[in-house]
């Protein structure tokens, strides 16, 4: 450590937590330690002790000087796939109830590959949040103008509300038609059923879709609402006992939390849905850092770990904002990095059907509790890290630098009894055969979204990191062309690494109904004019509030203006910054406009240029951001290709392409740029470990990136 | 204006200089590319697969560059669109194609237009559009004439060159399904109309861009001819806007590759697409020769206003699918009744978009989609029938009324050859017919309107062979099915609905079910005028089929209306609304609501709606898998707790006897009673049944005594008249009369 520690970022995944903190000079160091589930601040504190132990510290000088303290997770997303979350009522407008059954015909295929897209009988709805027993109509109806054309039946909520008192539901969702426009029934409703639940005793959280999305589109505005009742309550009292902890160990701000779209904002943020996938975004988030840093413009992300493979992508530095993605397979109108995953981690189970003797891979997964069976923690299933042990690729003496020893025996058994015995082949051919398989679904996934997103993946570099990517990389790349293959020395706590480079930032966003005619007055201008300023002020305000008690005085809020305008009648939004803070005048409402149609021409050509049509903006929104210190990569002369040979660790036989092949170890940290390494050969590092077959070399270049070639 | 036409125009002088392939011109290129095929039976003379071989990563990201060009520039396309039908619910593709119309690669979508879009860019090869009006870098032709090519008017259609150093070595292709196209009634498929000359504004292969600018008078015709412009007139530039994205894309990677090996790659991809074709038929299906049927009926009579469109009918919808030792599919329609005066006919090009939308969705969905598949497959289109009219005058309209229930027959033949393969994950009984809202009139903004309102497109599907169907999630001419939010419709067309829920007991019954679909309740909102009529609407006949005892869909009936009703009133007075159909003994909206209540069937305009009335829709689905009284008890349990089922239909149907709890508003299944009603079932049906031989006697006798509705009689006489061939094997089936017909 050069200076005072700064930034402690911590990325809990399904199976460990990693750890990655920064000190005032940039310097960084990483720690990992495994997830626990029950009460997630305990692998908080282990993980970020390993850390710091490597900088020859610990908690008691290291969290008094933290500025951040930040946490991102998959607990939000674990919970919402595994369908572990809160029992949800739902009230909603009278005719409506089945839209949780419905939800929207393309929630049945959207994400799905090219070829599934086409190929109609794979697809299938995702389940329902909500019972439907649990969803109560309630007549009203607002029309496309806000105005009430059917009253709120008050006596309707009255009867929901006693039930919903009474019947065991965990949170409500309040969600009518069109309440972006006119809240007044859902807030009315709200107050019905409030009183019933203080009557009944009982304190049960209630959720508004006006207050949680106020945009258009009601099928993404009930999908937001249900998913933060029905999954973000279990984040939630997880984090606060995350916070608690550090802040009992000196830590003197609020802990913060990663959002879908980058920014960093405070546990207590109302809207804690939009971290939805906050962990996989880390991971992105460091991916671009290091594209602007080194000039790779087009770069395919990939973080395996023990639980999920997830994929994003960056295209000409750009990472592409998804603003109505697919969650879980639930459609949004929530701004968010786009990210694919798969739940082929390396944790994943590995079992044989009785009756086809069919090798199945997932989908369920040790985790961290009880763990691979090699972790002597009471896990009995056979995973793919134990197959990775038995292959040699793992040194079952320098797993977590040997804090975690691994037991051979044990997964030897396993694997043999409950995997290669029953279908009748040889422990090892059984073993590889099973890892190549997790790795061409990884494979597989990879071209699914270079196919959904039409990317070419030749033009693409591919990051691989995650604590079990760089032991994988090999294989899952295998057959795919890209333009360069590199994993990291901090490959283990990249996720993390990534959330230390996120800025705060806060999005606001608000529907509005403004629409200049073409050739409008000045006097309609300062109109709109007037209406957008007033709606960034409300932002601005409300950012103020909920900003302020992260930050010190002295740090100012940038704000960034934003107007979503679309041609009169147009559907799609586009969004543009607005050249200056407030619209004074006519002339600054016509910049604005200015503005708008050059990015829009740029984006979809000069042709689709509708003046004529005039200009409607339905939404406008607000970027709030306040920097903080980040990360700092150093860039290195290139030494000589011999590595030193105190880096040289010894050689191991691993089990590759079906015979056993003497490998040369290596310690990762004691590498250098310009080393370069042939394969066969294991590259360890306490938290990771990367394999280099025969026929491939790695090499390090001067940012000690690692690009297995 | 006969297709004839076509030989009168000037045809080019041979040697003349063209820009088509190595300075031929078009119309030689063409010709040259059919002839290679007939020679050497492979996609323009390629034998062997060379490029992949060679270098497959190669061409490999040759292929994807190109795919992906398409696939982005739908994506932007569908962000220009201020039509609920492109943006909402996906309704486009974009495409590109070679110098000769053949598709290389596709966007997901509207994947009916793999060919429609060839042969528009064909027909205008042929008719030497290449001297007048001239083919040049930054032109744009738009087509919706599905005499031209195309599957129904609303469909438009846009084509562009794609130059490389003054040679055309590709064409890029867009559609969009528009919601207005002018015509009588206001909306998209014109169901009231007899004639093309109602349809809607006709575009016959016109050049519409000149220099990437859309010509300003083709704008002013749209803007002038329809009564909601904005929709058309954006789509169309999202469209050219699309074309001119994928020309830059692919100039860039021919920059990239070379032209030459582009020219190349490019009749290796289609060939590829097309063995690919064989092999996955030689793999998942078994050779023979399968037959289905449909019927399609249509309710014209007593509909004031409904000019031309005075006489019921039932369309027949005969297939017979033969697959070959060398795997060659071939589809025939002969027996296919004549050419109608309603707007229920297809042209050739219609059918090219139904055949499409099948195989991609069933065999072509891997690999290189594209027109590979159409040369290793047939398509016999009786000549005079609905299937190719042979007349421009017979409108198109709602070609999708007949399309839909013949492609259905394919689906299901086709999922009985991978059955008997052994590939019973791969069957599907997908394909259902589609009613539709369609409609003008004054909008809840005082301004004029027409719109289709396109919810329909996210019906319930048939079941699978393994599962029930999709529920509220499949349409048959777009994979990517969608019903889009009722808050953006509302922003189309002056409506309130008042209730979009599942439609109970509307799935196909069967061990396992069809989808569920859904209906729609519609209070007419802030508008002194809509005229509303449903289209693509079958009436009295059921044409969707189950599998291996499934039990059909529920052929989409009547909708229920109820004009000045006192629904204001109740909602004054803090009334129950009705929102679903409840006891369609005594539907909701007729219990509920005072007022002048009607069925109705088939198309109805007698007179038009108005604020405060009301409307309920009801969408279809498809037929079940397997004998309903094989279903799991626990599914039907499911279906009861979501709604989807009741319990009389759980009893009878199913034989499923099960409770209602309310207090925990669950159900529960009484398994010796459901196993009591299911040996009762079986034993009932037994008691019931008689032999084959008997029951052929018996519908014989039915024949000999003309034991029919008027329909049924007029369309075999039809049939009888059409085809000859099809005539004597009904009579030689039914041991008839060489003269029997039916008397009318």
């Amino acid at each position: 450590m050069a200076g005072k520690a700064l930034v402690l970022g911590i990325d809990a995944g399904g199976t460990m937590t990693d750890t990655f903190i920064v000190d005032e000079a940039g310097e960084f160091t990483v720690g990992k330690a495994a997830t626990t589930p029950h009460d997630e601040s305990v692998g908080f504190l282990e993980s970020a002790a390993d850390a710091m132990s490597y900088w020859q510290t610990d908690h008691k000088s290291v969290y008094p000087q933290l500025e951040v303290a930040l946490y991102s997770g998959t607990t939000m997303l674990n919970t919402l796939l595994t369908r572990r979350g809160k029992n949800v009522g739902l009230v909603t407008t009278a005719g409506f109830e089945d839209d949780i059954l419905m939800g929207r015909g393309m929630q049945s295929w959207t994400g799905y590959s090219y070829s599934d897209r086409i190929h109609a009988v794979t697809h299938v709805h995702p389940a329902a949040l909500v019972e439907r027993r649990n969803v109560y109509g309630v007549t009203e109806r607002v029309d496309v103008f806000g105005e009430p054309i059917i009253p709120l039946y008050e006596h309707e909520v009255q009867a929901a509300a006693q039930e919903l008192a009474s019947n065991g539901v965990e949170a409500i969702v309040i969600h009518f038609l069109y309440s972006y426009l006119n809240p007044a029934h859902e807030r009315r409703a709200h107050e019905i059923i409030q009183q019933a639940l203080d009557r009944a005793g009982r304190k049960v959280p209630v959720y508004l879709g006006s207050d949680l999305r106020p945009v258009i589109r009601e099928n993404s505005r009930l999908n937001a609402a249900l998913i933060e009742a029905y999954a973000v309550g279990p984040v939630r009292e997880q984090l606060h006992k995350v916070e608690e902890s550090v802040q009992s160990r000196g830590y003197r701000y609020s802990l913060q939390t990663l959002l879908a779209y980058g920014g960093l904002c405070n546990i207590r943020y109302p809207r804690l849905h939009e971290t939805l996938i906050s962990g996989p975004v880390g991971g992105v988030m460091g991916a671009r850092y290091i594209s602007e840093l080194t000039g790779m413009e087009n770069i395919i992300v990939t973080d395996l770990g023990g639980t999920s493979f997830d994929i994003g992508t960056i295209t000409r530095g750009y990472v592409p904002v998804d603003a109505e993605p697919v969650l879980a397979r639930f459609k949004l109108n929530l701004p968010t990095i786009a990210m694919e995953s798969i739940g082929a981690g390396a944790g994943s189970y590995v079992t044989v059907d009785p009756v086809t003797k069919k090798v199945q891979i997932g989908p369920g997964s040790a985790g961290s509790t009880p763990g691979p069976v090699c972790f002597g923690k009471g896990g009995k299933i056979a995973t793919i890290t134990d197959c990775d042990l038995l292959l040699g690729y793992l040194n079952p003496d320098y797993f977590l630098g040997g804090k975690q020893k691994l037991d051979k025996q044990a997964a030897l058994d396993a694997v043999k009894e409950q995997v290669t015995s029953v279908i009748g082949v040889d422990v090892y051919t059984g073993s590889e055969a099973i890892v190549r398989m997790n790795e061409r679904e990884a494979r597989d996934a990879i071209r699914a979204v270079a196919s959904a997103r039409g990317l070419d993946t030749s033009q693409y570099y591919l990051f691989g990191y995650g604590g079990a990517g760089p032991l994988h990389l090999a294989g899952y790349c295998e057959g795919l062309d890209f333009r360069g293959v590199i994993t990291f020395h901090f490959a283990a706590a990249f996720s993390a690494f990534g959330a230390t480079t996120a800025d705060y930032q806060h999005r606001y966003a608000r529907s509005v109904p403004l629409a200049l005619a073409a050739g409008a007055d000045d006097k309609a201008k300062a109109s709109v004019a007037q209406a957008i300023n007033r709606t960034w002020e409300e932002m601005e305000r409300a950012a103020r509030d909920e900003m302020s008690a992260d930050i010190s005085r002295s740090q100012k809020i940038k704000f960034t203006h934003l107007a979503m305008i679309r041609y009169g009648g147009q559907l799609s939004d586009l969004e543009v910054v607005s050249p200056m803070a407030r619209l004074r005048s006519a002339r600054d409402v016509d910049r604005l406009i200015a503005d708008w149609e050059d990015l829009y021409s740029k984006i979809n050509s000069r042709v689709a240029r509708y003046e004529q049509a005039g200009y409607q903006i339905f939404e406008l929104g607000l970027l709030a951001s306040v920097e903080k210190v980040k990360p700092r990569i150093e860039r290195h002369r290139l030494g000589k290709s011999e590595p030193d040979k105190k880096a040289r660790k010894g050689i191991r036989n691993i089990y590759w392409k079906g015979r056993w092949t003497p490998a040369t170890m290596w310690e990762m940290e004691t590498l250098k740029p310009g080393n370069r390494i042939k394969g066969p050969a294991i590259i360890e590092h306490p938290a990771t470990t990367l394999i280099v077959p025969e026929g491939k070399r790695v090499e390090i270049d001067e940012y000690n990136f690692f690009w297995l070639k | 204006m006969k297709a004839t036409t076509a030989k009168k125009i000037r045809r080019i002088a041979p040697g003349r200089d063209g820009i088509g392939p190595g300075g031929s011109t078009l119309l030689e290129a063409l010709k040259r590319n059919r002839q290679l095929f007939e020679q050497t039976g492979h996609y323009h003379g390629v034998k062997s697969l060379k490029l992949k071989s060679d270098n497959y990563l190669r061409y490999e990201s040759l292929h994807a560059r190109l795919r992906s060009s398409v696939v982005n520039a739908r994506e932007m396309a569908k962000k220009i669109s201020a039509s609920p039908g492109v943006r909402e619910v996906g309704e486009s593709v974009v495409a590109l194609y070679t110098p000769e119309g053949d598709s290389i690669a596709l966007s997901t979508g509207i994947m009916v237009h793999v060919h429609t879009l060839s042969r528009f860019i064909q027909w205008m090869i042929e008719h030497d559009y290449e001297t007048d009006p001239g083919i040049a870098p930054g032109d744009v032709f738009a087509n919706n004439d599905p005499f031209i090519s195309d599957v129904h008017p609303p469909d438009l259609m846009n084509v562009a060159p794609i130059f490389h150093d003054g040679e055309l070595i590709a064409w890029v292709g867009t559609v969009a399904h528009e919601l207005e196209i002018g015509g009588v009634m206001g909306g998209a498929n014109q169901s009231t109309t007899a004639e093309r000359f109602g349809q809607g504004l006709t575009v016959s292969a016109e050049k519409v861009a000149v220099n990437d600018v859309i010509r300003r008078d083709f704008l002013v015709r749209a803007q002038m001819n329809l009564r909601t412009p904005i929709y058309y007139i954006l789509d169309e530039k999202a469209m050219v806007a699309a074309c001119i994205e994928v020309r830059e894309k692919v100039l860039e990677i021919v920059a990239e590759h070379g032209v030459d090996y582009y020219k190349q790659a490019i009749r290796s991809i289609i060939e590829e697409g097309r063995r690919a074709h064989l092999e996955r038929m030689r793999l998942i299906t078994v050779p023979g020769k399968y037959r289905s049927a449909a019927f399609s009926g249509h309710v014209f009579e007593g509909k004031v206003g409904a000019s031309g469109l005075s006489t019921n009918c039932i369309v027949h919808i005969p297939l017979e699918m033969t697959i070959d030792r060398d795997a060659v599919l071939t589809i025939d329609y002969e027996g296919a009744g004549s050419k109608m005066w309603n707007p229920y006919n297809c042209p050739p090009s219609a059918m090219d978009g139904g055949f499409f939308v099948t195989l991609t969705q069933f065999v072509d969905f891997d690999g290189k989609v594209n027109d590979g598949c159409w040369y290793a497959t047939k398509m016999i289109l009786p000549p005079g029938s609905w299937a190719n009219p042979m007349d421009e005058a017979t409108c198109t309209s709602s070609a999708w009324g007949s399309l839909m229930p013949g492609f259905g027959c394919l689906q299901r033949m086709i999922s009985r050859s991978f059955f008997a393969r052994g590939f019973r994950e791969e069957v599907f009984l997908g394909q259902v017919n589609t009613p539709i809202m369609e409609g003008g009139g004054i909008s809840q903004y005082g301004g004029r309107f027409g719109a289709q309102n396109l919810e329909c497109a996210a019906e319930g599907s048939g079941a699978r062979g393994i599962m029930d169907g999709i529920d509220c999630g499949y349409v048959g001419w777009n994979p990517e099915s969608d019903m889009g939010n009722v808050e953006v419709w509302e922003m189309a067309i002056p409506i309130l609905y008042l209730g979009r829920r599942i439609w109970r007991d509307s799935p196909g019954a069967g061990k396992y079910r069809a989808g569920a679909t859904f209906s729609s309740l519609l209070l007419i909102h802030k508008t002194p005028v809509y005229n509303l009529v449903s289209t693509i609407h079958s009436d009295k006949t059921f044409d969707n089929q189950g599998m291996c005892g499934g039990y059909p869909g529920p052929t989409a009936r009547f909708q229920y209306v109820s004009r000045a009703s006192n629904i204001r009133e109740l909602i004054a007075n803090r009334q129950p609304l009705p929102h679903v159909e409840g006891d369609p003994k005594s539907p909701d909206l007729q219990r509920l609501v005072k007022g002048d209540f009607e069925t109705v069937d088939g198309v109805f305009l007698e007179r038009p709606l108005r604020d405060g009335d009301l409307v309920q829709f009801f969408y279809n689905t498809g037929g079940g898998y397997g004998d309903p009284i094989e279903r799991d008890p626990a599914a039907v349990q499911v279906d009861l707790d979501k709604g989807i089922q009741s319990l009389d239909i759980a009893r009878r149907v199913y034989g499923v006897v099960a409770n209602y709890n309310s207090a925990s508003k669950l159900h529960g299944v009484d398994e010796d009673a459901t196993r009591q009603a299911r040996e009762q079932c079986r034993r009932d049906r037994a008691a019931r049944a008689i032999p084959v031989k008997e029951w052929l006697a018996g519908q014989r006798e039915r024949l000999l005594k003309q034991d029919f509705v008027r329909e049924v009689k007029e369309m075999y006489n039809d049939v009888f008249g059409i085809s000859p061939r099809w005539g004597r094997e009904f009579r030689d089936f039914w041991n008839l009369p060489d003269d029997f017909t039916f008397k009318s």
